[in-house]
């Protein structure tokens, strides 16, 4: 056994591990936090992104002793008490959410995006997605609302601007 | 509600009830009501454009998909709760000669085993019960289940697997649907012959339609065997109680069929089978019948315990139902101005092991074979066979996309070859109002001239180089 310790999202966690241990396993079995979802459990679908240390990294191709030490921020961190993430908030509102299943790592992995780059061009959310397979809604919508919060989180007035001009509509 | 919200410490309340809590007291934004949807019927009379075309709408479930908070089957655990693995046969025909559990019974932490002959009534199947749960004598595929294992954990459950010693003798084989409809082809489902369903819808005559045509154009088109993926694996939970009750929670879109399967394999009352179909991560078609959750009723049974099965992405691309390849033969008969007098079409479905959802697809695919044109003159006929493969089942459209690549795809030859614009030669033949289908059906709300026109100008036909 190995013993991890490791910030989830904010909180210090700690659990002894067989070695063999992916970091999906732990925060799913170990955790309890099923948000982060097995898909393929061998990297090819992107179900089980999360969040190391500011990077989308597949939870079930790395192992939970690598984590040790480290951030680790999954989707039930995203809100805060009483805030939806931007990316949440678009998501829901534009319909990129059917199923569900891919959400939570497709929401992670367009986080990490736009951390790292708030402006990316279409081509970019479109390159920093390759690894989440959806299979419900075709992509457009989801990469709408990536653009769409990638506005919001610079000016909350520009993207409000933007959805009246697009919809004809206040959508609050 | 407001005390009591009050008396709950912090820690006790979960993050999504904080967060449906949030939306009412700490002004979360909410999932935004579409502030225009018009309180009229949403449904709109014939010839008339329904009100919701154009409005936005929120799904009540999305807000708690992007937190994270939607339970699906995988997320679920039952106190006590086991872990189940299929082997799978591996070979794509063959007859079981022997199947030795023992070792896999004799690895610490396996609960429970079985077999085909465990299973009261070993066949399902949405239209002919043609399908084994665990296969005991004829392996018709090589994702065919032969045993299942439950086990205190996921590894330990795949590590028996492992240990299940199969002795096969290989039977001959058939890949091919064509070859397969040969009356000398190795019968999959002896001793019924291999060409398991059929179709054939005639109008007027054809002979004289191709008299009269000033060409006629031949081709064959196919297409392939697709998976349909669903990001969220089959998974199951069956609990077998003491009381002799099974409550299953199922990732199936069609309940009450799959409960009077469970019903029928585990020959218990209907009554006495509780099915709960949770959210599914996922359908497409392929969610729409019963697979692994008789074993797992079984291996519950057996165990005393309940059993969660999850199948791999492997388990979904080998052992559960796929879309029907199409070999599809179009002979068409036009005259000089692009006009269709005659067609007749033959399609072959690659129906795999198992009839599963084959019928259906058969006969949408046949209807709509000679696509949304008036032909006076037509014979479709469509034919579903067994070959030893991934059986064919539902996928959105039961048939209907394979068919159209096929008499599109034809229609763009004939455009080609008489030198008339391919959207002018299907306005010419296209249903209009009160247009008679193949099967005779009056058809209304016919608007296909009207959006073929719409979309040319929307995406720029004129402007083409």
């Amino acid at each position: 056994m190995i013993d991890v310790t490791v910030a989830v999202n904010g909180s210090v966690r700690r659990a002894a591990v067989p070695p063999e241990t992916t970091l999906l396993t732990l925060l799913r079995d170990n955790f309890q936090l099923t948000g982060t979802k097995l898909g393929c459990d061998v990297g090819d679908c992107g179900a089980c992104t999360v969040i190391v240390d500011g990077m989308a990294v597949n939870a079930c191709l790395m192992l939970a002793a690598q984590t040790d030490g480290r951030q680790v921020l999954t989707i039930e961190g995203l809100a805060t008490k009483d805030k939806l993430h931007p990316l949440q908030k678009v998501f829901e509102e534009s319909g990129a959410l059917q199923c569900g299943f891919c959400g939570p790592g497709m929401l992670l992995s367009a986080k990490a995006l736009l951390d790292e780059n708030p402006e990316p061009s279409v081509y970019e959310i479109r390159d920093a997605l390759a690894g989440n397979l959806c299979r419900c809604t075709g992509y457009s919508k989801i990469v709408e609302a990536v653009q769409d919060a990638a506005r919001m989180r610079q000016t909350p007035q520009a993207h409000e601007a933007h959805q009246l001009e697009m919809h004809g509509q206040d959508h609050g | 509600m407001a005390d009591e919200t009050k008396t709950l410490t912090r820690e006790r309340i979960a993050l999504g009830d904080l967060l449906r809590h949030a939306d009412d007291k700490q002004k979360l934004p909410a999932a935004v009501p579409p502030k225009t949807v018009p309180v009229e019927p949403l449904v709109p009379q014939p010839g008339q454009q329904t009100l919701a075309v154009g409005q936005r709408v929120t799904r009540p479930d999305s807000r708690n998909h992007g937190l994270g908070q939607t339970k699906y089957i995988d997320d679920l655990t039952l106190p006590g709760m086991l872990y189940a693995k299929i082997k799978r046969a591996g070979i794509a025909s063959a007859r079981i000669v022997r199947i030795d559990t023992s070792a896999a019974e004799a690895v610490p932490g396996v609960m429970a085993v079985i077999t085909a002959s465990d299973i009261p009534v070993n066949s399902f199947g949405p239209t002919f019960q043609d399908q084994p749960v665990l296969v005991g004598d004829i392996v018709r595929h090589a994702g065919d289940g032969v045993a299942a294992v439950a086990a205190v954990t996921e590894q330990i459950a795949a590590e028996a697997v492992e240990k299940i010693v199969i002795e096969f003798e290989p039977l001959p084989a058939v890949f091919d649907p064509l070859e397969a409809m040969q009356e000398h082809a190795y019968k999959i489902h002896a001793p019924n012959s291999n060409i398991y369903a059929s179709k054939v819808i005639r109008k007027g005559d054809v002979e004289k339609g191709f008299a009269q045509s000033d060409r006629i154009f031949e081709g064959q088109f196919t297409t392939q065997m697709v998976e349909h993926v669903p990001l969220e694996p089959h998974a199951a939970i069956a609990d077998w109680d003491a009381n002799d009750r099974l409550t299953v929670w199922a990732t199936i879109g069609r309940i009450t069929l799959a409960r009077a399967d469970l019903a029928r394999t585990l020959t218990l009352p209907m009554s006495r089978v509780r099915l709960i179909g949770t959210i599914v991560g996922g359908n497409f078609g392929g969610k729409n019948e019963i697979s692994q959750e008789p074993a797992l009723a079984l291996l519950s049974k057996k165990a005393g315990r309940p059993v969660k099965g999850v199948f791999t992405r492997s388990d979904e691309f080998i052992s559960t139902t796929t879309r029907h390849p199409f070999v599809m033969n179009y002979k068409t008969g036009v005259t000089k101005d692009g006009r269709i007098l005659a067609r007749t079409v033959r399609l072959v479905l690659d129906g795999g092991a198992y009839c599963s959802w084959s019928a259906t697809t058969l006969g949408k695919a046949c209807i709509l074979a000679s696509g949304p044109y008036n032909i006076e003159n037509l014979i479709s006929e469509a034919f579903v066979v067994y070959t030893n493969k991934t059986m064919t089942g539902a996928m959105r459209g039961f048939g209907a996309p394979q068919v159209c690549f096929a008499y599109e795809s034809q229609m763009d030859d004939i455009a080609k070859a008489l030198g008339i614009d391919p959207i002018e030669i299907r306005l010419r033949n296209a249903f209009g109002e009160g247009a008679i289908s193949p099967t005779g059906q009056s058809l209304h709300s016919v608007v296909v001239k009207e959006s073929l026109l719409t979309a040319a100008e929307r995406f720029g036909w004129e402007e083409r180089p």
